[in-house]
């Protein structure tokens, strides 16, 4: 009976791991392929997949059109800036909503959540009126403290789940130990709550890293474009240049995807060694 | 919840009734004090980028306000809410964004559960999964609709290429009000799934590893201990991400703003793309922030219902 | 702050004259500075900022003729920025600027068809003052279309940059292979497309490539027959004048060229670029576009059909005028300036037709004065401008209209729809008379 189950189960994981890769991966090797074609190649039918004459030329073109590696280092910027900005802020809330027995806490995670519910596109010019009241247009900031908006209610509530699920004796005993409570959040809960605050960071930076129409509104200056902004500046009126713009995302995404693997390889490695044992 | 208490450190379960002794009041002022001090970051935050765009939204779905010259500026109450309730655009783009959520929310959350759960299968490589997991997600949005709409369109587009292929008929996806929708559905349920995997990955994370080999040991299937052991453990991320993916589908902008424009005819014009047309090309700013009060609303409420719902779980 | 920012609104729309005495306190007040700094030594410069889209517009080139204007006016400096690579995106970034009364930018470039939206909005100020003459005679040497495009109740409200219209691109080389003759209307079109077709015996070969996909373009593809039918959409106070029957058997004509095998089934997502690279690939016998693809389809590397290219008119529907669309870029002043009368001055050597002339030769910008049409220089590299000329003096503006934003959607979505088969060509005008009876009363 076991080896059968064995084979069905060793079976399965095999198309898991098939949908799962080809979900994922299809869209991203796609533009692969185009960034390696030329214009006239896209334009055939039948449509080709595989670049019938590879040519890199379309990333001369990408870096060299635009300042593309500026783009990638605003985004970066401001995708890190906002994240953390983020998770500061949600820690805290979420620490104080679900630990503290604070009055009224129901009431304020609702209103923390409600505010920042609005869609986006309704508020630039608001929005705008407010950074330049700030003198804070064609700056990191007038996209961070958005942005960092944005991300906190889902942060927030992710965050605040978790720690309710916390066992209070864990943090009684740190706090017998000596520990204030803030030591006790630092010490104890955080470490614990590693994957979702790495969660929450990641959902944080990818919200950054996504947003198109603020960036444009807030950040138009050249030198402050970000990497949504700054690809759509390949394009002319009336073209769009696919392949130099898929080489442009390709350039934009691998580093970043290399980057978050790593450290998502890292954080959760460290969880299952010490957290739970601790 | 009762096995929980087995990873509990024995420490812990010792100084439970120590702590109660202690003086009660006095902490419990502390953490009122601690609590608003923990909160202080987020209400300035919230403070400096929400209070006066929202305000200034508000205030401006009570007048008349537009900018082409047809009507002096004037306060005309609840008077863009009455017309709201008449406007066949509105109440269409309603129901585009209605279908989509529909749609969109139950399936991807579904699509997002087996990501998070084939990801978290004990692969000897675990970095391939992940990145396919990624990926979606590190695309930004607006150009994954007109990726899709590049797979789906007509001539040049994978999608008729693979049913030529097959020998299936080809069709006009993008210009056919019934498919239309259905692959703006796809292509938001394919871009929003990896948001609601990572989420629900990291529930799945803190799921002590003992539990299923305790149960596993006690001779329980894989469905009986999924059902009874992840699925309990796993339905706080699951409210967490539904609450979000309700809303960011009630929002949906991008993906059809970048695929159809909102096409065929309007066929998939969502509230979201109403209120950009309405204050951006109409210039109508009072009736376009009427109609993002009335998403507001409606966010609001539904994020409230669950949120309810997670609270009287709770208590 | 809101009481602030609505009297400012209310200022803006509500009275005209409010806004007019605020503007000339303004300028009056930019005078007795200038005055009280002309009275010291040195004048400090005056940086001013133009907002320019991307690369179509060519800033590189506006930047030299910039160049000169600083070297001959010390006391200026002018910046060039961008905020989008489209028209749509321009527009978007500027409604956020301007609806938040911006000053950022003295001047912008903008397309044909909003000098009477920001007009009307109160975001770009009316030029007459600073010109020295009326709307008429500012514009009496420029192609006629501008007349109507960059007028707003009698008063001038931008002045031209560079012109476009949609022009008519054909396979010389097709054409002379089987002895046919430059067709005059649209039945003779399709009847030489689809001679070629069979001849050819290619079937990825289209007969004709036009816009159907919901973008901008597609709102002259429901004008151009209706156009030439001659009709107009609307009546010089702005009121719809719409003729249904033109307009359905405009929308059927294309349907009809669709059934015939001429223009290709997934029509309604064509967008300009694909239409550019249909042809460009040599898979379109004919093709309607802007001027911008001779360039392209001229001098791009992969072009595979370089000197096959002939360009005309539009043809006409039987019995109708052959008409084009204007298209082209404006140059406007912002209401919320604060050097109002030398970024004026500035746009004036910017529109002037010197520079119209340096765009001619050194970008392939279509010129906006009739007579640089003539110029030897010009016609010398740019020998196409003399099939184009007929071309633009018959080109009309779109609706001139504050609501052209609800205009555009409608006739965009619809012409779409209707090409894609989801409506009939009677609903689909049914659908705009609905609409436009509402917003152009």
């Amino acid at each position: 009976m076991s080896a059968s189950q064995n084979k069905s189960s060793r079976n399965l994981r095999a198309w898991v791991a098939l949908v799962l890769l080809v979900n994922g991966f299809f869209p991203a090797v796609w533009i692969l392929f185009t960034s390696l074609k030329t214009e006239t190649e896209l334009t055939q039918t039948p449509i080709t997949w595989w670049p019938h004459a590879p040519t890199l030329a379309n990333y001369t073109q990408a870096f060299t059109q635009q300042p593309l590696l500026h783009f990638i280092g605003n985004s970066l910027e401001i995708a890190i800036g906002s994240a953390l900005l983020t998770l500061v802020a949600a820690t805290g809330a979420a620490y104080a909503i679900a630990r503290l027995k604070l009055k009224g806490r129901g009431l304020i995670l609702t209103g923390l959540i409600a505010v920042a519910m609005f869609p986006p596109v309704t508020l630039l010019v608001p929005l705008f009126e407010t950074m330049r009241a700030l003198h804070l247009l064609n700056t990191v900031l007038a996209l961070m403290l958005p942005y960092a908006v944005m991300s906190l209610p889902v942060a927030t509530l992710l965050l605040v789940s978790f720690f309710k699920d916390m066992p209070q004796e864990l943090e009684d005993a740190a706090l017998l130990d000596g520990c204030s409570r803030l030591g006790a959040l630092w010490r104890v809960m955080l470490p614990l709550a590693a994957p979702a605050v790495f969660t929450a960071g990641i959902l944080a930076f990818v919200n950054a890293w996504d947003e198109f129409l603020l960036a444009q509104a807030l950040n138009a200056a050249p030198d402050h474009r970000t990497l949504p902004v700054g690809i759509l500046f390949y394009q002319g009126e009336f073209t769009f240049p696919w392949p130099v713009i898929s080489a442009a995302l390709v350039v934009a995404i691998v580093p970043l995807a290399l980057l978050i693997v790593l450290f998502q390889e890292r954080v959760t490695g460290g969880l299952m060694a010490g957290g739970l044992k601790g | 919840m009762t096995t929980t208490t087995r990873a509990r450190p024995p420490s812990a379960t010792l100084s439970t009734p120590r702590t109660v002794a202690r003086p009660r009041k006095l902490r419990a002022l502390n953490d009122q004090l601690l609590g608003w001090l923990l909160l202080l970051p987020a209400v300035l935050l919230l403070a400096l980028a929400v209070v006066y765009p929202v305000a200034r939204l508000l205030h401006d779905s009570l007048f008349d306000i537009q900018l082409s010259g047809a009507a002096p500026v004037r306060f005309i109450g609840l008077q863009n809410y009455q017309d709201l309730l008449a406007d066949i655009d509105a109440r269409r783009a309603a129901g585009n964004t209605l279908l989509i959520t529909l749609i969109t929310v139950p399936l991807s959350l579904l699509a997002g559960l087996l990501m998070a759960l084939g990801a978290n299968l004990n692969w000897r490589r675990r970095w391939p999964i992940r990145l396919a997991l990624l990926l979606p997600w590190a695309l930004p949005m607006a150009f994954s609709g007109m990726i899709f709409a590049w797979f789906f369109n007509s001539d040049h587009g994978v999608v008729n290429d693979l049913l030529q292929r097959l020998q299936l008929p080809t069709v006009r996806f993008l210009l056919s009000p019934f498919w239309a929708p259905l692959c703006v559905c796809l292509a938001t349920i394919w871009k929003t799934s990896s948001f609601v995997a990572l989420i629900l990955l990291a529930g799945l994370q803190t799921i002590p590893r003992e539990l299923h080999e305790a149960a596993e040991i006690d001779g329980a299937s894989r469905w009986n201990r999924f059902w009874h052991i992840t699925l309990p453990l796993l339905k706080p991320s699951i409210v967490v991400a539904l609450i979000f993916r309700t809303v960011s589908a009630l929002q949906t902008f991008d993906i059809p703003y970048a695929m159809t424009q909102g096409g065929p005819g309007h066929a998939t014009q969502t509230l979201a793309m109403l209120i950009n047309t309405t204050a951006v090309d109409y210039l109508n700013v009072g009736y376009g922030s009427a109609l993002a009060v009335l998403l507001f609303a409606v966010s609001l409420g539904i994020s409230a219902l669950y949120l309810r719902h997670v609270y009287q779980e709770a208590q | 702050m809101f009481g602030v920012a609505h009297f400012f609104s209310v200022d803006k729309q509500g009275q005209q004259p409010g806004m007019r005495t605020a503007a000339a306190r303004v300028a009056l007040a930019c005078l007795l500075i200038s005055a009280a700094h002309s009275a010291h030594a040195a004048p400090a410069p005056i940086t001013l900022k133009l907002f320019v889209g991307g690369s179509a517009q060519r800033p590189d080139l506006l930047r030299h003729v910039l160049d000169d204007y600083e070297r001959s006016h010390p006391g200026i400096k002018v910046e060039l920025g961008a905020g989008g690579a489209t028209s749509e995106l321009q527009r978007r970034y500027l409604s956020t600027l301007l609806n938040a009364e911006d000053s950022t930018y003295d001047g912008f470039m903008i397309d044909i068809v909003n000098p009477a939206q920001y007009a009307a909005a109160g975001w770009i100020a009316p030029l007459e003052r600073y010109v020295g003459s009326d709307a008429a005679s500012a514009l009496k040497n420029h192609l006629p279309a501008y007349r109507q495009a960059d007028v707003w109740r009698g008063q001038l409200v931008a002045l031209p940059a560079f012109s476009d219209a949609m022009f008519m691109y054909y396979r010389k080389d097709l054409l002379a292979r089987y002895g046919i003759a430059t067709p005059q209307t649209w039945p003779q079109l399709a009847a030489a497309a689809q001679k070629i077709q069979r001849a050819e015996g290619q079937p990825q070969l289209q007969g004709l490539s036009i816009q159907g996909a919901p973008i901008e373009g597609a709102v002259c593809t429901f004008l151009l027959p209706y156009w030439s039918a001659g009709h107009a959409l609307t009546d010089a106070q702005g009121r719809l004048t719409l003729d249904v029957p033109s307009a359905q058997r405009g929308l059927q004509q294309w349907l009809d060229l669709v059934g015939q095998g001429v223009i290709k089934p997934g029509v309604a997502e064509v967008k300009t670029g694909d239409t550019l690279n249909d042809f460009k690939a040599g898979k379109a016998i004919f093709a309607v576009n802007w001027g911008f693809a001779w360039n392209a389809l001229q001098n791009a590397p992969d072009s595979q059909v370089k000197g096959k290219v002939g360009v005309m008119a539009l043809p006409a529907v039987p019995g109708g005028e052959r008409v084009s669309c204007m298209g082209g870029w404006q140059w406007a002043l912002s209401a919320f300036s604060r050097h109002k009368a030398e970024t004026a001055a500035v746009l004036r050597y910017l529109a002037a037709p010197e520079t119209s002339r340096y765009l001619a030769l050194n970008g392939s910008l279509l010129p906006v004065y009739s007579s640089l049409y003539q110029d030897p220089q010009i016609l010398a590299q740019l020998p196409w401008l003399r099939d184009a000329a007929q071309v633009l003096q018959s080109a009309r503006a779109r609706p001139v209209t504050p609501r052209y934003g609800e205009v555009s959607d409608v006739l965009r979505m619809t012409t779409s729809a209707v090409l894609g088969g989801s409506q009939t060509p009677a609903d689909g005008v049914a659908e705009i008379q609905n609409h436009l009876q509402r917003v152009l009363r």
